[in-house]
């Protein structure tokens, strides 16, 4: 019994949370567009629902206060006050309250109940003690309903209300409400237990029982919805006018009926004369277990805590594993009853490995907006104009990787407000508008996530980074750098500590933490600035830390995994193709010059010239590249295990993982092959007092050990590309 | 325990304790599928309990149809608490779905 008000207490903290952080963004909403009706009940809404359900679940404190706060909107809704800052910033105050209030309530930290008297004391002061309103209901009759104007405006009537809750009403701790309805007036109620199915095949939790119900109220229309709102979107429920007619036939039940099974009614005198099983047949109640108001949302959507997914994804991952080995089992016995099994259950362990990590997949939505939060309150602190805009909020990342994202983003906003982008005097001296524009976007690009902040602040002056490196000793006084580069010497932890200097815009506070966390994420960061114009920050990330659908390779007797998404065929590389290249590293693909690396060369592994190798071909954002390896072995479900902190600082591996005879295989990330290559190439270049490769240029990475093979590698394939065929 | 069953010789006796909702209806729904697969009548005793829901309500509404049509009858001994006849009320009943011992013998 306790354990179970436990789990309603915990269900309706978590619900709070969200519904807080989707009423911060309306609040922030509001105060860019003061006059939005909607704007204004969404926030009524919210609080209805947090005041009402806190109260439900003896979350008495948080109710009561949430209550007054709820006033004030109710005010605004009724056009008796009008959004202000001042209202907004209360309102965001009063809304941290109840978020201490809810982490007190789970056992983490305290609230400040002097901070919340004060909030109170100012909202009172924008409603109470002007309107002077009555003591209203207290918050322990959760949903009572809005009083004032609707129920004072005089000459009653009558409103048949139907009221068919979602079946989960009474999972999600709410009661059919009546004892609201009747605080408005005189109720008349039929309770229909048509949808009642026999004993055995009833579900114990869910509610089946309608009401049909005459309320005789001075009450407009939206007070008697306003009982229903936090159950609004999981019902079925009409409010009309009631006629005379519709009341003798949707209310009374019918007395002849009564009469005529009077005998059966004696016997049983169950139900009560408001209960009426008879109507069942008329009614036409849909099959048992299933009703109209079973909408996909409410019948379909359930709350799973986070943990339960990560163990379900990691005995997937066993999963996988083990089917590997079985494959291989299989395949070496020549058995065909067991290759079949060993098909079977590949297929399933498949679509059981899509399902369970799209579970865990999510939209970045949340993230996003809650620093709509932090560029308002940041704007305010340093005198500032920010708008921030959101782009592609829906796209869905993996759980555990938006859980890793929240600050790094946090980091490169609050760097961008602080230094980057520049007071408002300064903004309209440098001919810009006065208020800046922070630029949040999200998208997919293969198997990764490219997440961007880009502002229209100052730039980073690159020169004036170049010369704190030097002094910092970071990079040798004469050393030639490209302009990425540079930008990325800003992450270096040496140079984060630094104190703010201006004329490097200060950048570089806490980039380092960004760094750290984007590479324990196995992302990336490139950073892009011009001065004055602005700077972009682009981090891109994996879909997905557990498992991935990858090709199998082989070169010589090492495997690696090539992430299917970034690849895009397999050809053949044949003796004769090699000499048409004339030795160099590329690859005439259909007309289309492709350079490509050879693993063999690249790892340093034996060499030994084969009659015929294949180029796997990636999409890389350096354009398209090859990969020759001896042969392709096939598709693999790769179960992403870390290298471990010793190998932490492999940038050209993403991970490892097990196969089916047990070796272990390389996952390779194309895109950093390739970065480092060109890396590579172009210091390799600038030794020989060359200008870097175009392609490499203006997108170097914090530099790995040069790779002698790979110079002459692409030294080859960049001249080929060049030269052409 | 809110809910125990006491099996005699010709009825099954069901008390109900305390708070009956939603965390007892699934241990409900168990006792009487079992009541009702006793073959004997069904009585349910209401005086200790303080509080009934809607899922509680169907659960007995129902195990009454099944009781009544298999003719094995299903009465309600002893009174109803006053906090269970406001939590009828309050869930759109204005008396318990299980006829009276007094209201069948009459």
């Amino acid at each position: 019994m306790t354990l179970t008000i436990d789990k309603y207490k915990q269900a309706f903290q978590e619900e709070a949370r969200e519904i807080l952080v989707e009423l911060e963004s309306s609040l922030l909403e509001l105060n860019e567009n003061r006059g939005d009706k909607e704007l204004v009940a969404r926030a009524f809404r919210a609080l209805h629902t947090i005041k009402g359900s806190g109260a439900m679940f003896g979350f008495d404190e948080l109710a009561a206060f949430t209550h007054k706060l709820e006033n004030a909107f109710d005010e605004v809704r009724n056009g008796r006050l009008s959004i202000t800052s001042e209202l907004v910033d209360l309102s965001l105050a009063a809304l941290d309250q109840i978020r201490a209030m809810l982490e007190e309530s789970a056992g983490r930290g305290a609230t400040n109940r002097v901070v919340s008297a004060e909030i109170l004391a100012k909202v009172l002061r924008l409603t109470g003690e002007r309107e002077n309103r009555p003591a209203e209901a207290p918050p322990s009759a959760p949903l009572a309903p809005a009083t004032g104007p609707a129920v004072a405006s005089g000459t009653t009537r009558d409103w048949l209300v139907r009221f068919s809750p979602g079946p989960d009403l009474m999972r999600s701790g709410a009661n059919p409400l009546l004892r609201e309805l009747k605080q408005l007036g005189s109720l008349r109620v039929h309770t229909s237990m048509a949808a009642i199915p026999p004993l055995g095949e009833l579900d114990p939790e869910r509610c089946y029982v309608a009401w049909d119900m005459v309320l005789t109220t001075a009450a407009a229309r939206d007070a008697i919805s306003d009982v229903f709102i936090f159950v609004a979107d999981s019902c079925e429920l009409t409010i009309e006018p009631a006629s005379e007619a519709s009341l003798e036939v949707q209310v009374s039940p019918p007395l002849e009926k009564k009469t005529d099974r009077a005998s059966e009614r004696a016997s049983s005198a169950a139900a009560s004369p408001v209960v009426d099983e008879s109507n069942a047949p008329e009614k036409k109640p849909p099959p048992w277990g299933r009703r109209a108001s079973d909408t996909p949302d409410n019948a379909t959507s359930i709350r799973v805590p986070a943990a339960k997914l990560d163990q379900l994804v990691n005995l997937v991952g066993e999963l996988v594993t083990v089917q590997a080995r079985l494959l291989e089992v299989a395949t070496r016995r020549e058995d065909p009853e067991v290759s079949a099994v060993s098909e079977e259950i590949e297929r399933l362990t498949t679509t059981l490995r899509e399902t369970s990590i799209s579970i865990r997949m999510l939209p970045i939505r949340g993230t996003f907006e809650r620093f709509r939060r932090l560029v308002h309150d940041l704007a305010r602190d340093l005198h500032k104009e920010v708008e921030l805009t959101i782009e592609g909020a829906d796209t869905e990342l993996d759980k555990s990787v938006i859980d890793e994202l929240s600050d790094p983003l946090m980091h490169l906003i609050r760097n961008s407000m602080d230094h980057g982008i520049e007071p408002p005097e300064a903004r309209l001296a440098g001919k810009k508008r006065s208020a800046a524009t922070i630029h949040l976007s999200a998208r997919h690009s293969g198997a990764s996530v490219l997440i961007c902040v880009a502002d229209d602040g100052g730039g980073i002056d690159a020169a004036a980074v170049r010369e704190r490196a030097i002094e910092k000793g970071l990079v040798a006084a004469d050393a030639q750098l490209t302009e990425a580069e540079i930008f990325a010497l800003i992450m270096a932890p040496g140079f984060s500590t630094a104190k703010q200097i201006t004329d490097v815009s200060g950048r570089g506070v806490g980039m380092d933490v960004v760094r750290r966390k984007v590479e324990a994420l196995r992302g990336t960061i490139d950073i892009a600035s011009q001065l004055c114009t602005g700077t972009s920050v682009t981090l891109r990330l994996p879909l997905t830390l557990a498992i991935i659908d990858g090709l199998l390779v082989r070169v010589g007797q090492a495997y690696f995994v090539l992430p299917l998404a970034s690849t895009l065929e397999c050809i053949e590389l044949t003796q004769q193709d090699i000499e048409q290249a004339n030795g160099k590293h590329v690859a005439n693909v259909r007309g289309e010059i492709i350079p490509y690396i050879r693993l063999r060369e690249y790892f340093n592994l034996p060499i030994e010239r084969l009659e015929r190798e294949q180029i796997m071909v990636a999409e890389t954002e350096e354009g398209r590249y090859g990969f020759v390896v001896d042969q392709v072995l096939g598709d693999h479900q790769t179960v992403i295990k870390n290298l471990g902190r010793f190998y932490r600082h492999v940038d050209l591996v993403s991970g490892a993982t097990i196969l089916g005879n047990g070796t272990v295989a390389l996952i390779i990330d194309p895109q950093r092959l390739v970065r480092d290559a060109l890396q590579t190439l172009a210091v390799g270049k600038r030794r020989l007092g060359k200008p870097a490769d175009a392609r490499g240029e203006a997108r170097a990475p914090v530099a790995s050990a040069p790779n002698a093979g790979a110079v002459v590698l692409l030294e080859s394939a960049a001249a080929g590309g060049a030269a052409g065929p | 325990m809110p809910v125990t069953l006491d099996q005699h010789n010709d009825f099954c006796l069901l008390h109900l304790e305390g708070e009956i909702d939603i965390s007892s209806a699934t241990e409900l729904r168990m006792v009487l599928l079992k009541m009702l697969a006793s073959g004997r009548e069904l009585r349910v005793d209401l005086e200790r309990a303080n509080d009934l829901d809607v899922t509680s309500i169907q659960l007995l509404w129902a195990a009454e149809r099944e009781a009544r049509r298999s003719g094995m009858g299903m009465t309600l001994t002893g009174r109803v608490p006053e906090t269970i006849s406001a939590a009828l009320g309050d869930a759109g009943f204005e008396k318990f779905p299980v006829p009276m011992e007094s209201e069948v013998s009459r």
